[in-house]
């Protein structure tokens, strides 16, 4: 299983999101919805899965690889909003998102190299890479909401639920993040003799994790102020690029960086 | 400004003064030095830095304007302020702490290329704890069950941190190399100083698995893997195989991993050998899908011993193998503490050894001689305060996991009661 296969799991995967997503609208009944999704989510990790096993590693290397994690959990994090909190609309939105990221793999497909250097054959590897993954969905998500919102701002005010929604998206990806940043920080006690060493990468991880943790005290403190935390939600979102592919083009980062192999 | 309640005025002002201290100290006194707390100074120091934070918290019930220390404003404030300076670290290129900084200039002055020892971020991060302090101790003496998520987040990031930078002073990372069969108990820390270790390591045996060679195309003036920006490359992992690489047809007709280059009058010839300095090599056959042209010959990344061989395919690009990328690499040693207790282990990245409070992790070879390497490099870290660090990292786990489950739902009346209550 390589890259050449990939349209034919991809494109069957965003049809089934798409029924779960229109589902979602028309019937009362979720178990359509949530099936539909489930099926769609199912074909995509059957690709990750012989990816895996051709590789003989975990797909999670290169950039390419990561996309395709990404576009894996924006539908698992869509289905778990849907599943908890309803909203209607969330389905569409993930899938959406999801096919942007399968068509920049489709149309930019990276060479994958096959190797894996020592260090990173870790069974932290895995953990480490998909939560992280499954944060920047949920953040992702809660981004595009805020800018939506704040360009309707315009023309109406924000609603109430929808700003709990940004809230409950950023309470998730939060905590993913940590889960994700701890794990990193066990695994380089492992790997690199310490747990924490100011990688260019690990320095944008903790700015990222600071700028989220500052939106969630903000919306405590200054619940009314919309728009701020919207801003500071988008503010967030932007560290969170740099943090994730960003790194790899800053100046800062060229020369030392443990997390600047996935060019190759 | 400065009267009771403050709010975010006053909390910006305390950021803003703290970072024009932390620059003042930075010119005049120069860098942080993380050495000067070692135990028992940083175990007192902690120990006091705990003391005076429960005071506050005690002090804070009579005189009210302590209270704003454990205020969301407070939190925001120091929170954003200490943001500020990751993200100027971020930006900026950052040197080892061992370098001293000589050149001039805005950040190197404020000593922003070694923001970890720099002044101001080492206040502000003193700031943020305590705060971070502050508020974790007024839960905890308020305590209630529902607070448990809250408490694990906070005390466990409190303990992380403080922890952390207490125990810098303590770490040690030191440097080993050791050649095969004699005994080492000599390293090298941060700087370069050698120093006896209460430890010896006896290399019995170094190992080095690699991946199968790999082909690529390369422009032969500048050196560059083609196509420039996105190299393709060919793993050959087992013959007879072929692909294409640009516009080339390749056809692996021989690999031989383990060979020996003959040179004749005017060829190049590879034949097996299996002993020490042998290295890989592949003989090719290349068709240009365009204009038809063939070549063919041998293809090697070479060996401390043997040349790199390359095939030129026309006047801009060559066939080349870049040497071997190691799989695993491990060394099977015998460790002898000064108790006179023995104990065999093999290490290998991602697989330390821990022993009478060190890790020995394995860290590099001799990288002329790749696997033929006769020595093995191996770091070996002692860091006294990891149990803590593993406690708040635990707890934050534990607190993560809650913040996850408990869906935050609708805090809209509670929110709003704190608005109307800091306005």
């Amino acid at each position: 299983m390589d890259w050449s296969h990939f349209i034919y799991f991809a494109l069957p995967s965003v049809i089934c999101w798409t029924i779960g997503a229109a589902m979602a609208y028309r019937t009362n009944k979720p178990g359509q919805v949530i099936g539909w999704t489930v099926a769609g989510l199912a074909i995509f990790m059957a690709f990750i899965v012989g990816m895996w096993m051709s590789l003989e590693r975990p797909p999670l290397r290169t950039m390419g690889e990561t996309r395709l994690w990404y576009s894996f959990f924006l539908p698992v994090a869509g289905i778990i909003t849907y599943i908890r909190w309803r909203y209607k609309w969330i389905l569409s939105f993930s899938t959406v998102l999801s096919f942007v990221f399968i068509c920049i793999n489709l149309f930019k497909p990276e060479i994958h190299n096959k190797t894996l250097m020592p260090a990173l054959q870790s069974p932290w590897f895995a953990p480490h890479v998909i939560v992280y993954m499954f944060a920047y969905a949920m953040l992702g998500a809660a981004a595009i909401v805020a800018v939506y919102l704040l360009i309707r701002s315009w023309k109406r005010p924000i609603d109430r639920k929808v700003m709990s929604l940004c809230d409950n998206l950023v309470y998730v990806g939060t905590a993913f993040l940590t889960i994700g940043m701890l794990f990193g920080a066990l695994w380089a006690k492992e790997a690199w003799g310490h747990y924490w060493s100011w990688d260019p990468k690990e320095t944008w991880a903790a700015a990222t994790w600071l700028g989220n943790l500052l939106y969630i005290h903000f919306r405590l403190h200054r619940y009314k102020l919309y728009k701020v935390a919207l801003g500071l939600l988008v503010f967030a979102f932007v560290l969170l690029q740099v943090c994730w592919f960003g790194v790899n083009y800053l100046p800062s980062a060229q020369e030392n960086s443990v997390h600047v192999y996935n060019m190759e | 400004m400065w009267r009771q309640p403050w709010g975010y005025k006053e909390g910006w002002a305390i950021c803003i003064g703290l970072f024009i201290t932390g620059a003042v100290l930075q010119l005049t006194a120069g860098k942080v030095d993380p050495t000067l707390f070692r135990y028992p100074l940083n175990a007192i120091t902690g120990g006091l830095f705990l003391f005076f934070l429960i005071m506050v918290y005690i002090a804070s019930r009579k005189a009210a304007a302590l209270q704003w220390f454990y205020s969301l404003t407070a939190s925001i404030t120091s929170l954003t302020a200490w943001m500020v300076l990751v993200i100027i670290m971020g930006l900026t290129r950052q040197v080892a702490p061992s370098v001293t900084v000589t050149h001039g200039g805005l950040l190197p002055g404020l000593g922003f290329m070694q923001m970890t020892l720099s002044w101001p971020f080492m206040l502000l991060f003193l700031y943020f704890l305590s705060v971070l302090g502050l508020v974790t101790i007024r839960k905890v003496a308020h305590f209630r069950k529902k607070d448990i998520p809250f408490i694990l987040n906070h005390a466990g990031l409190f303990i992380t941190l403080l922890a952390a930078i207490l125990g810098n002073g303590d770490l040690q990372r030191m440097r080993m190399t050791v050649p095969l069969e004699q005994p080492e108990w000599r390293a090298t820390d941060e700087t370069g100083e050698m120093k006896e270790l209460p430890l010896a390591i006896e290399l019995k045996s170094f190992t080095i698995d690699e991946y199968p060679p790999k082909l690529l195309a390369i422009d032969n003036t500048t050196g560059n893997a083609l196509p420039e920006n996105n190299p393709e490359n060919m793993l050959v992992e087992e013959t007879p195989l072929s692909g294409s690489l640009l516009d080339w047809e390749v056809e692996v007709i021989r690999s031989l991993p383990m060979a020996a280059c003959v040179h004749g009058k005017d060829t190049v010839n590879f034949v097996e050998f299996h002993s020490e300095g042998a290295t890989s090599a592949v003989f090719v056959r290349v068709r240009n899908k365009k204009d038809g042209v063939e070549k063919s010959g041998w293809v090697s990344c070479g060996s401390f011993m043997f040349p790199y061989v390359s095939l030129q395919l026309n006047d801009e690009i060559s066939l080349v193998m870049p040497g071997r990328e190691p799989k695993r690499f491990a060394s099977e040693v015998s460790v002898y503490t000064q108790d006179k207790k023995q104990a065999d282990a093999l290490i290998e990245v991602n697989k330390p050894f821990s022993i009478a409070g060190w890790k020995i992790y394995q860290l590099s070879y001799d990288e002329t001689k790749g696997k033929w390497s006769t020595v093995s490099v191996f770091e070996l870290v002692r860091d006294p305060w990891l149990p803590v660090v593993y406690a708040g990292i635990l707890m934050l786990l534990l607190g993560s996991v809650c913040l996850f489950i408990q869906a935050p739902g609708n805090k809209e009346e509670e929110a709003a009661a704190n608005d109307t209550k800091t306005e």
